[in-house]
């Protein structure tokens, strides 16, 4: 468990100097998320290593976003003045994404 | 002399006792609005207010569980090998489906939202509303966005596609499982992949596969789709 909490810290470090030094406009730890898995691929790190403690990191990722959710009460009065383009561009375009992405893979995917 | 809400504590140990409250009231009602997520966040807004404490008291401590969201997305990168080998025999639709489903989710959320007279913040804001909120956030801050809005916005497109996208996809002739679940984990991440778990495990599998592609293509792809919607909108 503590390998793994190790490599993970260690990949986000990694990310976050590449970023650095190449000022690229991404997250580091988007980097680090691309580069761990590409280990993985090439068998420089153990899955299982890793695996004990990156599960438990996405079991309880809900609850690190709540205190982001809980910040949305300092935007009340702007969300108050923009409710209705916000609403009504999130439902339509979740609409949209849902069914292109369905029927493509309906379309042309092999049935297993 | 401080408050004792002005300690880590305070933010730290009212998330976790919100959070474990709203998984027992989610547990007993089994609806997609009863999102224990959703009822953290709604009850710690409440507390809040009630006694009248800042959320800058509060994130004193909530932002060492926001921080942990880094970690987390490298951990994303973990899942995403695992998963991989399960649906390799469908990887080029699979990929082009959601590599489509997500572009056109950040262009017709930010085009309709700038047509209705959105500001550029808010567009900003919203642009990752499909990806999961760890990569939401980190892509709202890179490019100016709000990442409170971006969290709350998240999550309710993410409950959205819980509760609404499986009979939405019936309704437009979807049948196929496996294609439910990647529109699911596309469209409304982590909180939709629970749903196409519902329909399987291979469905799991895809909408878990096709959460990490989107976020990863968003992250890449957003700050160019967003300059190019306001070069020709605004």
């Amino acid at each position: 468990m503590f390998k793994g909490v190790l490599y993970l810290f260690l990949f986000l470090v990694f990310g976050e100097i590449i970023v650095h030094l190449f000022n690229l406009s991404i997250a580091g730890s988007i980097v680090g998320m691309v580069a761990i898995f590409i280990a993985l691929k090439l068998k420089v790190i153990k899955l299982n290593d890793v695996k004990p403690a990156s599960d438990q990191f996405i079991k309880y990722m809900v609850l690190f976003f709540v205190p982001y959710g809980v910040g949305l009460m300092t935007f009340y009065d702007i969300l108050k003045m923009h409710w209705i383009a916000i609403v009504i561009s999130t439902v339509l375009s979740t609409i949209i994404t849902l069914y292109v992405t369905a029927i493509i893979l309906q379309k042309f995917g092999k049935d297993e | 002399m401080s408050e004792i809400y002005e300690q880590p504590l305070f933010g730290i140990f009212i998330t976790i006792l919100a959070f474990q409250l709203s998984k027992i009231i989610a547990r007993k009602f089994k609806f997609a609005v009863f999102n224990p997520v959703l009822l953290s966040v709604v009850s710690i807004i409440c507390f809040l207010v009630i006694f009248k404490i800042d959320f800058e008291s509060y994130n004193i401590g909530g932002q060492y569980l926001g921080f942990l969201l880094g970690p987390t997305v490298v951990a994303l990168g973990v899942l995403f090998y695992e998963k991989y080998e399960q649906i390799k025999a469908n990887i080029l639709p699979f990929v082009s489906a959601v590599f489509l489903g997500g572009t056109l989710s950040i262009i017709s959320v930010s085009t309709i939202a700038i047509v209705l007279g959105a500001p550029e913040f808010i567009l900003k804001s919203i642009a990752p509303k499909s990806v999961t909120t760890p990569i939401a956030v980190e892509i709202s801050k890179i490019i100016g966005g709000v990442p409170y809005i971006t969290a709350g916005i998240v999550i309710a497109v993410g409950i959205f596609g819980n509760a609404f996208g499986p009979a939405i996809l019936r309704a437009l002739g979807i049948k196929n499982k496996n294609a439910i679940g990647a529109a699911l984990g596309t469209a409304s991440h982590g909180i939709g992949t629970a749903r196409a778990l519902d329909e399987g495990k291979l469905p799991g599998a895809y909408g878990g596969l096709a959460m990490c592609i989107n976020g990863f293509l968003t992250a890449i792809f957003t700050p160019y789709i967003i300059n190019i919607v306001l070069t020709l909108f605004a």
